[in-house]
């Protein structure tokens, strides 16, 4: 602004000169006026980021963020003091509220507000002051940094089994474990149930202590039961909890897939071979196989047979009794048929029997046939006879043959 | 058990046994078929042997087996030539009863054959001689038929010369058949030949059988061999068997007598010299009174009258034996056969006569050539 006078005032007359250098003095005078009463009631503010232990010097005034009382709250505990005693407090900040120290910055004195708490370690200061006092400048502590007393608890769920299937009792152990260095209390335990895919059986819900030191560990064991097969997503457990000063905190384990396999089952198969078709009056055999094709034990195991149709085909011993038929295992039987009357006939068997997962029912059938008695050689009832007679009439010619 | 043996000798013996093999398998046409499929079926046990010289004879029997005819051998028969018969007996006596001998013991034999052929008439008294001689207590009965008398004079001479030869023997008895009697019985002569051996052989299967059955009177072998015994020892059969239209068991019986119903000629009041009377039949048939009535109505012309009842069911069925004291037939046919044989004496003679003239045209010549 001096530049720009001057220069005015050496392109006019002497004058004009003397008007422009008395203007130019005036208003260097008022500009002077106004410079000085404008650096006397400047405010100005800067926003720092502080570590517990960091201060912020401004003036003769030293701020020094002592504690992150409250992240829930928003409560940090900062020191103000002044060079030579005459200020020493130590107070707690409430997030986002002003703190007006000697009469603050409209005064002599400096306001700071805690923006944001970052962390139980920091948080974000504005100071505000007049210019007056300088520039705010941030000093770092050179104090390590204190490591708090936090609690961290790791969460873990687990199986014990990693092949399960339907029907299967599973313990679920939910280990809770304080890897941190201050006491976790408060602790609660929230795990959300698999459903629909297991039914609970005990132990459930997990519990959990309260409180747990660091280091120390808990478990909780439940017993479920898989009920549905197929592939689910078990989700995870959540562990909330707070630490000494009240802050509240949550951990939760990760979530996994498990696969649940249909239940074994026992499958019974039946093999019926028949010898062969079977003559009216004659007999036959029918060798029957019963075999466990599954994969659980198949038990008690009732074998009933049925003919049909119920006369002119006669079988005995078509049923059956075993107490077990293991996996891959078979029992063999035979039994002796009678043929009565010619026909087709239909052997049916059915094996009622406890197969791992409840009862169940197994049926094989084969065609018999009961041909006619073949006459193969009836016409010897013929000619056997007139041979004995033409026999009997020649021996008898002979005898009366002279 | 009577153990019987029937001896067919000669063509008329053969045929008599024929028939009676064929009244063992039923009689009738039906028995040409049962001769194939049946067993004869004997009331006692019977042996048959059918003895000839002349084998076409032996061929012709139908119901006889084949080992139950002997041909005598080297001979096609006799020619009615008695003497010729005797030789060929005599020559082959061993033969025949080694043959016999076979058959076993006997209690009865009935040695059937005709008077008047040449193989039977000659062989019978000599086999009769035989069979007494070998089976000491064996009854021997001769079933002798005598010939149609037109049949010839040596028929008529051969069966006369056996009828003496037959009577003077040992033999138990002769049951006389009379062809000539019987021939009235059919129109031609071959039928009649069957009717007789068939009537014959009925008689004597019925006399077999009612001998050997349990009676409701006893008749036996002994009262038949007296009754045989009786009078001339010849004898002969009646026979009658009532139908439904008459039951009356006396009917029967009279019947029975009638000379319409013997085998040989006879007059059963007059001529009858003892009597066997075998009554059978279904037990509601058999009234013992009347039939005691009729034996005993019997009784008062032929002396001693056996009577024999057999029950069996049927209609009756009388058979009645006799024992002549005369037989007047007999001798009428001795005198036709002395007639016959003087014939053939004469007209040997004059036959002789004439050659011995027809030779003496060439007495004293010589052939010349």
């Amino acid at each position: 602004m001096l530049k720009f006078v001057a220069c005015h005032a050496m392109s006019w007359g002497s004058g004009m000169r003397r008007m422009i250098l008395l203007a130019v003095i005036f208003i260097l005078i008022i500009t002077a006026t106004y410079a000085k009463e404008s650096d006397q009631d400047e405010t100005t503010f800067n926003d720092f980021t502080l570590n517990i232990g960091d201060r912020i010097d401004v003036g003769d005034y030293r701020t020094e963020l002592i504690e992150i009382q409250s992240l829930k709250d928003g409560l940090a505990v900062m020191r103000v003091s002044k060079v030579g005693g005459a200020l020493d407090e130590q107070r707690a900040f409430l997030q986002n509220s002003a703190n007006d120290f000697n009469g603050g910055a409209e005064g002599d004195g400096i306001t700071l507000t805690v923006t944001d708490i970052l962390d139980d370690q920091s948080a974000k200061v504005r100071v505000e002051y007049k210019e007056s006092l300088g520039t705010a400048k941030k000093r770092t502590s050179e104090r390590a940094s204190r490591a708090p007393d936090a609690p961290i608890l790791s969460v873990q769920k687990s199986f014990d089994k990693n092949q399960i299937g339907v029907g299967d009792e599973v313990k679920v152990t939910v280990t809770v474990k304080n890897i941190g260095t201050g006491q976790a209390t408060n602790i609660q335990a929230e795990d959300l149930p698999p459903l629909p895919e297991f039914s609970y059986i005990a132990g459930y819900p997990p519990k959990i202590k309260e409180t747990l030191n660091p280091g120390e560990s808990d478990s909780a064991v439940y017993v479920i039961n898989a009920v549905k097969e197929g592939s689910i997503r078990v989700p995870a457990i959540q562990v909330s909890y707070t630490d000494s000063k009240k802050n509240l905190k949550s951990n939760n384990s990760e979530p996994f897939n498990i696969l649940i396999n249909p239940k074994d089952k026992a499958e019974l198969v039946f093999s019926l071979r028949p010898s062969g078709p079977i003559i009216v009056d004659g007999t036959g055999s029918l060798n029957i196989s019963l075999f466990n094709q599954g994969k659980a034990p198949a038990t008690r195991v009732e074998v009933e047979g049925e003919i049909r149709p119920s006369e002119g085909l006669e079988a005995a011993g078509l049923d059956k009794s075993y107490f077990e038929i293991l996996p891959g295992t078979d029992e063999n039987y035979s039994v002796q048929l009678s043929g009565k009357k010619a026909g087709n006939y239909t052997v049916t068997l059915r094996a009622d029997y406890q197969g791992g997962d409840g009862a169940a029912v197994q049926e094989g059938m084969t065609e018999v046939v009961v041909l006619e008695r073949e006459y193969k050689y009836l016409y010897l009832l013929l000619i056997i006879p007139v041979l004995i007679i033409v026999a009997w009439s020649y021996k008898r010619y002979r005898e009366y043959k002279y | 058990m009577l153990n019987v043996l029937m001896l067919g000798v000669g063509q008329c013996g053969n045929r008599i046994m024929d028939a009676v093999n064929k009244e063992a398998f039923g009689g009738g046409a039906t028995s040409k078929l049962s001769k194939y499929c049946l067993k004869p079926k004997f009331p006692s046990r019977v042996e048959t042997l059918a003895i000839n010289t002349a084998i076409n004879d032996l061929k012709e029997l139908r119901f006889t087996t084949a080992k139950d005819r002997l041909h005598v051998p080297n001979l096609h028969g006799v020619g009615a030539n008695r003497n010729v018969g005797k030789q060929a007996f005599m020559d082959n006596r061993d033969m025949i009863m080694g043959e016999i001998e076979k058959r076993g013991d006997f209690d009865l034999a009935f040695v059937i054959t005709s008077t008047s052929g040449g193989t039977g008439s000659s062989f019978s008294p000599l086999l009769i001689n035989e069979l007494k001689r070998q089976y000491r207590n064996i009854t021997v009965i001769t079933v002798a038929v005598l010939p149609f008398r037109e049949e010839g004079s040596i028929y008529l001479q051969n069966a006369a010369f056996s009828m003496r030869e037959l009577m003077d023997l040992e033999a138990d008895g002769i049951i006389l058949a009379d062809n000539q009697y019987m021939k009235r019985f059919s129109g031609d002569i071959a039928s009649a030949y069957d009717k007789i051996n068939s009537m014959i052989a009925q008689r004597l299967l019925f006399l077999i059988e009612s001998l050997d059955s349990e009676m409701l009177s006893v008749t036996d072998l002994g009262d038949f061999k007296t009754v045989m015994n009786g009078g001339l020892r010849i004898g002969t059969l009646g026979f009658y068997q009532a139908d439904r239209k008459n039951t009356s068991i006396r009917d029967a019986i009279e019947n029975s007598l009638k000379p319409g119903n013997l085998l040989y000629p006879s007059n059963i009041t007059d001529d009858a010299a003892r009597a066997m009377i075998i009554v059978q039949g279904s037990r509601e048939y058999l009234d013992t009174d009347e039939i005691t009535k009729e034996v005993e109505k019997l009784s008062a012309c032929a002396g001693h009258v056996f009577k024999g009842i057999v029950v069996k069911k049927g209609y009756p069925k009388v058979l009645s034996v006799f024992a002549l004291a005369a037989a007047p037939e007999l001798e009428s046919i001795y005198a036709q056969a002395a007639r016959a044989m003087q014939d053939e004496k004469e007209k040997r003679g004059r036959a002789r006569k004439q050659l011995d003239d027809a030779f003496a045209h060439i007495e004293d010549l010589e052939e010349i050539y």
